[in-house]
């Protein structure tokens, strides 16, 4: 797979990569001074040609051209040394490798200021994202348009490079809002800063659009489409992620001025629908106009027994199922919401005030709510989305008659893996390019392109990841499965990871496995809990002396200071539960070890 | 959707906070992530885990409580209805469409109106009556049914060493 190889070069680190391209761009501009400072430079190498021949007079008139030539402003003169650069090819190159320097340095900025450290999450994603982005271009640069020309490349190149960097960026930004949506307590500076490069990529993704225009109304409508369909992608997936956000920051604040009343609950009640609405229109507006980008591929190229029209098909399966399966989703939604809408009515006032609990799914209060047969009240939209994947109901499990007769309904196991994993199904795009067909000395090579499961949250329990972990510690029992885990989703393969503990390239772990060393025993604990106990000392004999496990009183003053409370602050929360985490610790290895003694006395 | 989910992981909490179950204590491993806790759970008394404190990690769904959460025991265990790695298999933690055993019926399945609490209460009753008939561990099934002695000699020293103390 080429994401290993790429993964496994030894790139240079940011540092000297940037003090290269700086000191090759500078010898480049050395170079153009060197040769502008000559007042001869313009004249010397189209005149070599023309001038021998030429009179005498029109050699003079030269002459006291060039000593003009001398008193160029500062302006002409970087003119004239860029104009020098821009001839030559190898300064071509090191303006083309210092401007990707500088894209890239401008993308750790933005990292540095809104980001700060990325989580291993992110940058999975991004890394998955960047190769994809890469390798469907290069499809589309030399499969599907198959330019010529060394300039339609470079122009094709710097318009993909720009906008997969706020592809990636727009990436980015969907990653850390999704987790920012985790935590109950984010700053409001954090907010700001990432709304604020949203909005931002969202203003570029518009003017690259009026490029595309501007450029496609003098190339053709094809070009057009071409140009500006991934600029829509970018913008219709940033407005999105900047809708969500929005409604999330309402919500926040909604909730930190309780004042629910029956008004604004029926007002979110409404909302639910206008919500679910604005997702499924961003989510089929993306599908579609990525479809019908390929489409427009695909029939342009015009040759379809090719590698790239096959990537493309496959493309468009993958599309096509993914619209597919969003329509179903949405008839069963409709289905859903009509069938409740008949069969279980709104509770009445009373019926509300008679069952005062709140509601059993979100555990909020209820103003409104519906009844199911059963009398069990929910509210409308909690009930309404668990209807969706399953048709009983929560508190009593009674079966509900909910059968769409339309034959519509999609299969429970398709049902289940809506919710939580839109897009798992792991694609492997598997092409063989067979150069041999084209040209004798063509090589023939296999491509794998393995879009891998995210590993986002859920990456903990991946089981894919689970099972080689397991496969490996199989083999060395000693490492634990984290630290396996942690080097496969590095090396993505069990006999690289292999490789690398044979290497010694992973760190050993304590080794507690079945051994009987006392001193290992306590990296079970989490935390460091048992930072502050004695460690009793090694005793061989099977009957331990059980005075000599000291065990520290537990404190009963402290237990007034930690209470039953919840407090405010997240900070103190942190530390209240980790006292009571301590003493419930402490509480158990006291009464064990007086339990112990008790038995040996007897 | 994350944020119904958040607001009602903090009703769980606080609810665990302000009356917690004897032997059990629950929370975010850190506020920065509400969706990953750390769950401490004291074996149940009279059962071969007694006393023991044994540490376990709860990863929950984004659209949480619609999806139950995932548990995990992050101590050595050796029990027939935990997985080598601590995965702990009990019919209320699975969502109502998958059965990965195959005999399981929807009314013990997870639904919304479990939480938390109700999780970790099955747990402890799961650590006190193993239900060998579900083998996330066939070995730890296998010896529970047929050499009680062996299994309770386990048992007794992982509840050491999740004490810390010498076995």
């Amino acid at each position: 797979m080429p994401i290993i190889v790429m993964e496994r070069l030894p790139l240079p680190n940011l540092r000297t990569y940037t003090c290269a391209s700086v000191l090759a761009l500078s010898a480049c501009i050395y170079y153009a001074t060197y040769i502008v400072k000559d007042p001869d430079w313009n004249t010397s190498k189209s005149d070599l040609e023309i001038a021998p021949p030429n009179s005498e007079g029109e050699f003079v008139n030269n002459n006291t051209n060039n000593t003009s030539a001398d008193e160029r402003t500062f302006s002409q003169f970087t003119g004239d040394a860029f104009s020098v650069m821009t001839k030559e090819p190898v300064c071509v190159w090191i303006m083309i490798n210092m401007a990707y320097c500088w894209l890239i340095l401008l993308g750790r900025c933005v990292q540095k200021f809104v980001f700060g450290q990325l989580r291993v999450s992110e940058q999975q994603h991004l890394e998955e994202k960047f190769w994809n982005f890469v390798f469907y271009k290069f499809i589309f640069v030399f499969g599907v348009i198959n330019v010529q020309y060394l300039e339609e490349v470079l122009l094709w190149c710097s318009w993909f490079s720009l906008l997969g960097f706020l592809h990636l960026l727009s990436q980015l930004g969907k990653d850390r809002f999704e987790y920012l949506s985790f935590s109950p307590t984010t700053p409001a500076w954090s907010h700001a800063k990432l709304l604020g490069l949203l909005g931002c990529i969202f203003a570029f993704s518009l003017f690259m659009f009026l490029v595309s225009i501007f450029v496609g109304f003098f190339q053709g409508l094809n070009t057009f489409a071409f140009m500006s369909a991934e600029v829509i992608l970018l913008g219709i997936r940033t407005l999105h992620v900047i809708v969500r956000y929005a409604l999330h920051l309402y919500d926040i604040c909604r909730e930190s001025n309780t004042s629910l009343n029956r008004d604004t609950a029926t007002a979110l009640e409404k909302r639910g629908p206008v919500i679910y609405y604005i997702e499924l229109g961003f989510e089929i507006a993306a599908l579609v106009v990525d479809f019908v980008h390929h489409v427009h591929m695909l029939l342009w190229s015009n040759i379809f027994l090719s590698m790239a029209s096959l990537v493309i098909c496959m493309q468009l399966r993958y599309l096509f199922h993914e619209i597919q399966r969003r329509c179903k989703k949405h008839r069963n939604y409709l289905w859903v919401l009509n069938h409740m809408e008949q069969n279980y009515p709104m509770a009445s006032a009373e019926e509300i005030a008679e069952n005062s609990d709140n509601c059993a799914i979100c555990w909020e209060k209820m103003e409104t709510a519906r009844k199911l047969p059963c009398t069990h009240l929910f509210h409308t939209m909690c009930l309404q989305s668990w209807l969706e994947q399953d048709k009983s109901c929560p508190t009593c499990r009674l079966t509900l008659n909910i059968e769409n007769p339309s034959d519509n309904r999609p299969e429970p196991s398709e049902i289940q893996h809506n919710p939580t994993q839109p897009t798992r199904q792991p694609l492997n795009h598997f092409f063989h390019f067979d150069g041999s067909r084209y040209v004798s000395w063509l090589p023939s090579f296999s491509v794998e392109v393995s879009q891998l499961p995210r590993l986002s949250r859920a990456a903990a329990s991946n089981s894919q990841l689970d099972a080689m972990a397991r496969q490996v510690q199989q083999l060395f029992p000693h490492y634990t499965i984290p630290i396996i885990i942690e080097d496969l989703r590095v090396t993505r393969s069990v006999e690289l990871t292999i490789e690398n503990i044979l290497d010694g390239r992973l760190n050993s772990p304590p080794v507690f496995r079945e051994s009987d060393d006392p001193s290992s025993s306590t990296s079970n604990v989490p935390l460091s809990l048992l930072q502050n106990n004695e460690q009793p000392s090694h005793s061989s004999n099977s009957q331990q002396n059980w005075d000599e496990i000291t065990v520290e009183n537990v404190e009963s003053e402290d237990a007034v200071a930690i209470g039953s409370r919840f407090s405010k602050s997240p900070t103190e929360r942190e530390q209240i539960l980790y006292k009571r985490k301590e003493r419930l610790i402490q509480t158990a290895r006291k009464r064990y070890v007086e339990k112990q003694k008790k038995i040996s006395e007897t | 959707m994350a944020g119904s989910a958040l607001r009602r992981l903090m009703a769980e909490y606080k609810q665990l906070t302000l009356n917690p179950p004897e032997g059990i204590i629950a929370g975010p491993i850190n506020e920065e992530n509400f969706f990953e806790w750390e769950a401490l759970i004291t074996g149940p008394e009279g059962t071969c885990f007694e006393g023991g404190v044994f540490p376990a990690k709860l990863i929950f769904p984004p659209d949480y409580p619609l999806s139950p959460p995932k548990m995990q025991f992050t101590c050595e265990m050796f029990h027939p209805n935990i997985y080598a790695d601590g995965r702990v298999c009990i019919s209320i933690l699975h969502a109502p469409g998958d059965d990965p055993m195959g005999y399981e019926s929807s009314a013990e399945r997870w639904s919304p109106v479990q939480s938390v609490e109700k999780i970790l209460l099955s747990v402890v009753s799961m650590l006190a009556e193993p239900n060998d008939e579900s083998g996330a561990n066939v070995d730890a099934a296998k010896m529970w049914r047929e050499n009680r002695d062996e299994f309770n000699k386990i048992a007794e020293r992982i509840v050491r060493r999740t004490l810390g103390i010498p076995t």
